[in-house]
């Protein structure tokens, strides 16, 4: 069995008294592949951004390879565990400028020759570089935000839906992508509702339902 | 000191001619406002002729006690007007506390030198000088504190995707909230520098218009002015940024997660 990188045990979010997710036990080790499927509002999207620590746990643990999160200063957790939503935004500026946007938030650098490699490793071409983040197509942005996030060295990438909104061409190159991201010895867990994605994926299979997850054999 | 009185029967010309005219507008117009006119009207001649009065009464005094009285309602009635209608905030009730530090601290912060350094009064509770130059400048708080809560939790409302994705790509959020702060306070800003900028081109400001024509040499009336305007840049960068800062506690959660909900 691998590493483990991040666990969860009896994880449970409320919002106000709304029960979105219940007693979830869930665990991602070096290198594999979680995939969480489920209908609509059965709290998948709510699962990964608590994993990602972006929704206050109202019950239950979270760890990064043992740490539990209440002993990490939260940048220092975000930056190990990237959370991709299904639609990422892009922030004002070059494609640069957003590959850069995590690393300057602690004050490192990110000089040309990384940022060309992080455009090489989601397969754009370096003149992308320049060009304005907020105009490329929402295949082109989906690749921008897995670099960006790449770019911060993290230990686990949490995907929400991140072929939901790609035509057919994109959506398979986004899926070899994550697979590739996984084979480079990265944790990765990916939302989705689309069940030949899911098959394409490969990996540990779970199904959300009703806020309750359930490990598929 | 020479002024020209105005008699009371002259004010009910006003008056009267005030409401007619805006009364045949409203009509005309078919705005239905008349009643509000009236309304406003008779309403803000009563509460200026109260002040007034008390006004009187209070220069009267001979102790701070009453002056401290009027300082603290003009600080409650400025936190609670800057907390209220604040759309997408925690709710006036809960933001008023933290109106009420960001008004007292720009406030406190510009008219503690001026009335220690600049405009001394004697007895330093002299309600004439303390009482006009503090409602100018808690005022001027008010709208800016205001102005920043607005467009603080508007922007977290609106930016929420954007916010979390700084979040997530481990920002603190004190730098996820950069921009949404940088041009809030920068909004809040503009019009105090740009009466800055105007001063006395576009209009005489209020406070010299009425020492003018009530008497003061214009010399005079100009200094009281600018050490005015100056306290007023003041305000609006103390009262913004503090404003700003506690917009930002009530935001987030312990765990620097974009609240969704107000406890």
């Amino acid at each position: 069995m691998s590493v483990t990188v991040l666990e969860a045990r009896g994880l449970s979010v409320s919002f106000a008294s709304n029960v979105v997710l219940s007693d979830v036990d869930f665990r991602l080790g070096d290198g594999e592949i979680a995939v969480i499927e489920g209908p609509s509002g059965a709290g998948k999207s709510t699962l990964l951004r608590a994993l990602a620590s972006l929704e206050p746990i109202t019950n239950g643990s979270l760890q990064l390879a043992g740490t539990p999160l209440d002993d990490l200063p939260p940048a220092v957790f975000r930056a190990a565990v990237a959370y991709i939503p299904q639609q990422p935004v892009m922030f004002d500026g070059s494609v640069a400028d957003n590959l850069r946007a995590g690393p300057e938030l602690r004050g490192e650098t990110v000089d040309e020759a990384r940022v060309g490699e992080l455009l090489r490793l989601v397969g754009l071409a370096p003149d992308f570089a320049g060009r304005s983040a907020r105009d490329l197509s929402g295949g082109e942005k989906q690749r921008v935000a897995i670099a960006r996030a790449l770019a911060n060295d993290p230990r686990v990438v949490l995907f929400d839906e991140p072929t939901s909104a790609l035509d057919p061409g994109s959506a398979d190159a986004v899926l070899a992508l994550i697979r590739a991201t996984a084979g480079r010895g990265r944790a990765v867990a990916v939302v989705t509702h689309a069940r030949e994605h899911a098959d394409a994926l490969g990996g540990q299979r779970y199904r959300c339902e009703a806020g309750k997850l359930s490990r598929l054999a | 000191m020479s002024y020209l009185d105005i008699e009371p029967w002259r004010l009910l010309i006003v008056f009267a001619l005030v409401l007619a005219s805006s009364w045949a507008v409203s009509w005309r117009a078919g705005l239905d406002l008349g009643r509000d006119l009236l309304v406003g009207l008779l309403r803000g001649a009563a509460q200026l002729f109260a002040v007034g009065y008390l006004l009187i009464v209070i220069f009267a005094q001979e102790g701070p006690g009453w002056v401290l009285v009027v300082l603290s309602v003009m600080l409650s009635v400025a936190a609670w007007t800057a907390a209220r209608r604040v759309e997408h905030g925690p709710g006036a009730r809960r933001l008023a506390p933290f109106a009420l530090i960001a008004v007292a601290a720009g406030s406190g912060l510009a008219l503690v030198p001026v009335f220690a350094i600049v405009v001394t009064p004697t007895p330093w509770f002299d309600g004439r000088h303390v009482i006009p130059i503090s409602g100018i400048v808690v005022a001027n708080a008010m709208n800016v504190v205001a102005q920043v809560n607005e467009r603080i939790f508007a922007s977290a409302h609106a930016e929420r995707a954007e916010i979390e994705q700084w979040l997530a790509l481990g920002a603190s959020p004190k730098q996820a909230l950069a921009g949404p702060s940088r041009r809030a306070l920068r909004a809040a800003l503009i019009p105090t520098i740009n009466s800055l900028l105007t001063l006395g081109l576009v209009s005489l400001p209020g406070m010299m218009t009425g020492q003018i024509v009530s008497g003061v040499a214009p010399e005079l009336a100009v200094r009281y002015q600018l050490v005015i305007m100056y306290q007023l840049v003041i305000v609006a960068a103390v009262s913004g940024s503090v404003a700003a800062a506690l917009a930002r506690r009530m935001l987030f959660t312990p765990g620097h997660q974009l609240r969704r909900h107000w406890p």
